[in-house]
């Protein structure tokens, strides 16, 4: 039985919730090894550049996250988000890992905005079952398969379902802050003790169709300076009641003093207040920070929606009967213009 | 065609029980249409809506035709055995057995539907059918060749993606204002061509369309408890939270 999971490289880091990812993929296959079964887990790594492979670099981090096979696509495609680049990196390692299919898979992704865009296809592609952003997953043997079982929120996060699936290739893509990393793999060199050096075979993808393939003709990004809000630990978020630009430099000044991504409510970015890239919710990005601060923000559901895994909530809003103050674990009801100064100066003296 | 997710709902038994039993358009739909419409408003063409859903769907399309739509199709799950719990590749596969056979400039979809929020169905269609695909839409534009030029929201920016033609689209409800049907379009609405498929029509057996995952129940999700509230002031109220947080670990 193969585990496979995606890992995608762009400016040399390794993306937190793939890592999350992993260390389930690594605690579910060994659990099963356990159990008296043959479970490997595998990483599909594609990387833009031979410059940025550095073979021993990733041997050693990756292995130190319990991955036994590297399956290495290096192609200039992943320079940018490309989904037939992708659908054909995945298809070939998964053809090779599992023998041309004829050992059962999960293949098991972050659910981030790339792995959205191909999840339906690649399930297509490898007759796979799939189930897409769980907040929990678990795996069995089961016959010639996997049994799948997930849970994942539905009508607006309002309920979730369980889900399953029994089926020889079944795949998964997980919201981030779903399971921890293996924080004690960070740092460690030459794999985990009860793990073997690993092999990275590196694999050359077959485009095929030249007549599926779209071309990005141009990249809007916002500042390279910004944080990554499914990487940040923390969030100041800020909504309708943020409404000029010295409101603006408030939210600014305490996401520097906590070192925070900054995010925002539909209403901002529709405004164009804020980037778009950066809206929080069920439309936007669905976040789980330790630590959320929402400034100025009613709590639509839409918003909450892309919320509920956070650790903590803070809300700050004049209106003590906004709805985002039955979800906060702190509220402050207050003025903004008030507040914020005086949380600014505490939190800078609390830190020395 | 959806249930409507800001109606009361309730979970019994791990069964989830609308208090209505209304189905709407959903939003990411209704962009879609919108986005179609502009297009045709622009270069000409026509806009033929689609639906996959048992007879109340219809109700669903009627609305698509008054925003204005030129005609609508409606392939019916009625009766179809199974077609309760149909998921995200049975969908696909029906709506790739009929477009299959249909001629078009560019194929629509939500980018994921108001209930479930998988956003598999699109790529799916797209990959069955053998053609390009660009999701989660935010702006799409046509060249003067017929190419469509779509900006994507990805994960570190926007894209702009050249497409091509004979592609498909999926589309965020970030890309436009869906237009309310005015009194005029919905009296149009009724006189437009509404074709109704079974199955059958398309040469698709129930048995090859049955879902691959189930549900097997609902459940409530664990309720965020509201905490503590402070409103004595802002200097002092600033200065519990910024404590209780530092008491957390949380100021890093």
């Amino acid at each position: 039985m193969i585990f496979i999971h995606l890992l995608t490289i762009q400016g040399g880091a390794i993306k937190r919730a793939s890592l999350e990812v992993l260390a389930r993929g690594r605690a579910l296959a060994d659990a099963l090894n356990n159990n008296g079964q043959e479970v490997e887990l595998h990483t599909v790594v594609c990387s833009p550049e031979v410059a940025d492979w550095d073979e021993a670099k990733w041997a050693a981090e990756l292995g130190a996250y319990g991955v036994d096979r590297v399956w290495s696509a290096t192609d200039e495609s992943f320079k940018e988000h490309n989904n037939q680049a992708l659908l054909a990196a995945v298809q070939t390692a998964h053809a090779q890992a599992t023998d041309q299919a004829a050992k059962p898979s999960l293949v098991a992704m972050a659910s981030t905005e790339g792995v959205k865009d191909i999840l339906g296809a690649l399930s297509a592609r490898l007759g796979a079952s799939v189930v897409a952003d769980v907040s929990e997953f678990g795996v069995v043997a089961e016959g010639d398969g996997l049994h799948l079982t997930a849970i994942r929120p539905v009508m607006a996060s309002k309920a979730q379902t369980q889900v399953q699936t029994t089926a020889k290739h079944v795949m998964v893509s997980v919201r981030s802050g779903s399971y921890g990393i293996l924080e004690e793999a960070r740092g460690q060199e030459g794999g985990t003790p009860n793990h073997e050096p690993i092999k990275i075979e590196l694999i050359k993808i077959e485009q095929g169709d030249s007549k599926l393939q779209t071309q990005i003709r141009e990249i809007i990004t916002a500042a390279a300076d910004i944080i990554d809000l499914n990487e940040a630990e923390t969030i100041v978020a800020a909504g309708r009641g943020v409404k000029d630009e010295t409101a603006k430099a408030l939210i600014a000044e305490l996401a520097q003093c906590l070192n925070a991504g900054i995010g925002a409510s539909r209403a901002l970015t529709e405004a164009g207040i804020y980037d778009p890239s950066v809206q929080i919710g069920q439309t936007g990005k669905v976040v789980a920070p330790q630590l959320y601060i929402a400034v100025g923000i009613s709590g639509a559901i839409q918003h909450v929606a892309g919320i509920t895994n956070t650790k903590v909530i803070v809300a700050v809003n004049k209106d003590a009967d906004a709805p985002i103050f039955e979800v906060a674990n702190y509220g402050i009801v207050g003025d903004l213009y008030e507040v914020l100064p005086a949380f600014i100066a505490e939190i800078k003296r609390l830190k020395g | 065609m959806v249930p409507d997710v800001s109606a009361p709902m309730q979970i019994k038994n791990g069964e989830l029980i609308m208090d209505a039993d209304r189905a709407v358009l959903n939003a990411y739909d209704a962009s879609g249409v919108e986005e179609a419409l502009v297009l045709k408003e622009a270069d000409g063409g026509a806009v033929i809506v689609v639906s996959v859903g048992p007879a109340k769907a219809a109700e669903t399309l009627r609305k698509a035709l008054a925003m204005g739509a030129d005609s609508a199709v409606h392939i019916t799950t009625e009766g179809v055995e199974g077609a309760g719990e149909f998921d995200s590749d049975s969908y696909a596969k029906i709506l790739a057995a009929y477009y299959g056979e249909q001629e078009y400039d560019t194929l629509f979809f939500g980018k994921q539907s108001q209930d479930t929020d998988a956003g598999l169905t699109g790529s799916m269609v797209a990959e069955l059918l053998g053609i390009p695909y660009v999701s989660n839409a935010v702006g799409i534009t046509r060249e003067a060749d017929g190419r469509f030029l779509v900006k994507r929201q990805g994960d570190s920016g926007q894209e702009i993606v050249d497409a091509g033609t004979g592609c498909l689209i999926t589309c965020s409800n970030d890309m436009n204002e869906p237009r309310i049907p005015k009194l005029k379009g919905i009296m149009a609405s009724k006189k437009k061509p509404l074709e109704v498929l079974t199955l059958s029509d398309l040469g698709v057996n129930a048995a090859d369309v049955q879902p691959k995952t189930q549900i097997t129940a609902y459940v409530e999700i664990p309720a965020r408890q509201a905490g503590q509230k402070f409103s004595e002031g802002a200097a002092e109220d600033a200065g519990r939270v910024a404590e209780l947080l530092e008491q957390n670990d949380l100021l890093s």
